[in-house]
């Protein structure tokens, strides 16, 4: 399994914070988040990075391993 | 000693802080410190409160390497970051930076730049409430 975490805009626009999604062979972040995105397209409109296991990713084409915990995540506001 | 890099919902002492920070080396001859501030009015509309949404493990590992780049990049003696989360109103504590240095410039310099990259790298979002509704703030400049 995967577990896709949301926070802030994004996760209200979805409707809630966490989502599990099955693993499957050879598995990238781009296709995971293409598949959201065509799910949650309002949602996915604000995304603008995203994390694996708590680690920023630029690389969209990295492979996902079982139980790994993603993040799409809108532009930050903190501080 | 509370740890240099904190996440919390209750607010914190300046004074707790850099006197934590001087106790670190006494060949510290500067400290820059940034106070992050809610205001209460934002954007035209009044604000009655902020609340925090956060990615708290990524945002406590971020603000961590945060303070150890900053060291390293300013040659600083210690570095202190603590942000709150939870609901805050206007004029409460956000954030304080405390950087000390040997000297005044890489004090200041290294407080800029922690402010600055916390902004972009940190995983927290603000959600201001007000009179007119309730909206996730853009970050600012």
């Amino acid at each position: 399994m995967i577990k896709v975490l949301f926070f802030g805009p994004v996760a209200e626009r979805i409707g809630k914070n966490i989502l599990q999604t099955e693993h499957q062979s050879d598995m990238q972040l781009q296709d995971l988040r293409a598949n959201l995105a065509q799910a949650y397209p309002a949602a996915f409109d604000i995304v603008c990075f995203a994390a694996v296991n708590g680690e920023h990713v630029r690389d969209m084409s990295l492979p996902l391993v079982d139980g790994s915990e993603v993040a799409f995540m809108a532009r930050f506001s903190g501080g | 000693m509370a740890d240099a890099v904190r996440i919390q919902t209750e607010d914190f002492s300046q004074d707790e802080e850099i006197a934590a920070l001087k106790l670190s080396s006494k060949r510290m001859g500067g400290v820059g410190t940034f106070l992050g501030c809610a205001r209460d009015f934002s954007e035209g509309r009044e604000v009655t409160e902020i609340r925090f949404d956060i990615y708290g493990s990524m945002a406590l590992s971020e603000m961590q390497k945060l303070r150890s780049e900053a060291i390293e990049k300013f040659s600083l003696l210690d570095a202190r970051i603590v942000h709150r989360i939870g609901t805050v109103r206007g004029g409460d504590n956000i954030v304080f930076i405390a950087a000390g240095a040997e000297h005044r410039a890489a004090a200041l310099e290294a407080c800029r730049w922690i402010i600055d990259e916390l902004k972009q790298r940190v995983p927290i979002w603000k959600k201001e409430i007000t009179p007119q509704g309730d909206a996730w703030l853009a970050s600012h400049p």
